[in-house]
């Protein structure tokens, strides 16, 4: 079985079919459901299927509260799933309720003049280098908490991702502050030189299914 | 950059973190297995399997490295 995403035990059981074009199925226990589907073949994990597996999971209602589960997990059969359903209901009910009406949305930063900076420092000497690659790590640190503040008005929670190029903040946000967040972003990008900047959004809170007390205890 | 191209590739970069959510994010199941031969149990395995993008796992391994 294809897991999809936690969702709670009234939820309406979604139409349509999976990766594998079998049925959407909901199984269910006392606090907790969860989506998944037949799939008798062991999934290859490619782009495609991890972008399907995304759509899948972003045209579920809105008002349906949901953790996704990570790509690709299976189980291999009904009472496995129910027995995983059952061992966790507890946490996941509480934190379905916690993220009921709200969404992810993905803020990426990218200042293209960091790049050429550092590429120019490292043809100069390492000392160089080091000292360029010290500058970048500290302008990255000052656009997080410049990025935190500013969307912390609309933001419930916020979880910076790891990012090998720029910066990347995920947000938790209700779905109609979003055209505020995304304003605000675009006035900071433009009001400064922070290069490139995308929101990406709104999604099923892929970052927020653990709260952050619990993921950091 | 017209803004046609520009909106493009937004999307394309916004897919790329979508797509990155998905196999680095979500709720991580935990599993047992039981190998055996002919219908005997010989070895069992509890099971946490992590899936992330290679990038998560490089800062993972390089922060626990640091900190040894």
């Amino acid at each position: 079985m294809l897991l999809y995403a936690v969702i709670p035990p009234e939820a309406t059981a979604p139409d349509g079919h999976g990766l594998a074009n079998h049925p959407l199925e909901t199984i269910r226990s006392a606090l907790a459901a969860m989506i998944v589907e037949e799939c008798p073949d062991r999934l290859a994990g490619t782009n495609d299927e991890s972008r399907t597996f995304a759509e899948i999971l972003c045209n579920l209602p809105a008002t349906t509260p949901l953790l996704p589960i990570r790509f690709p997990t299976m189980l291999a059969t009904r009472s496995a799933v129910l027995a995983e359903l059952q061992a966790n209901e507890t946490a996941w009910s509480k934190r379905l309720d916690e993220l009921r009406g709200l969404s992810e949305v993905v803020i990426r930063a990218q200042s293209p003049s960091s790049d050429r900076e550092l590429d120019a420092a490292s043809r100069r000497s390492g000392t160089s280098y080091l000292e360029g690659r010290a500058a970048t790590l500290r302008r990255r640190d000052a656009s997080v908490a410049e990025i935190s503040q500013l969307v912390r008005h609309w933001a419930r929670e916020t979880k910076v991702l790891p990012s090998q190029q720029g910066i990347r903040i995920a947000c938790l946000v209700s779905p109609a502050d979003i055209p505020q967040l995304r304003d605000a972003v675009l006035s900071w990008q433009q009001a400064g030189d922070h290069g490139e900047v995308v929101v990406g959004g709104p999604w099923p809170p892929f970052s927020f299914v653990v709260d952050q007390e619990a993921e950091s205890a | 950059m017209s803004d046609d191209m520009e909106r493009w590739s937004n999307e394309q970069v916004a897919l790329v973190d979508l797509i990155d959510r998905v196999i680095g994010g979500g709720v991580v199941i935990s599993g047992d297995i039981v190998i055996g031969i002919a219908g005997v149990d010989l070895v069992y395995l509890g099971l946490r399997l992590v899936l992330a993008p290679a990038h998560e796992v490089e800062e993972s391994v390089a922060l626990r490295r640091r900190s040894a």
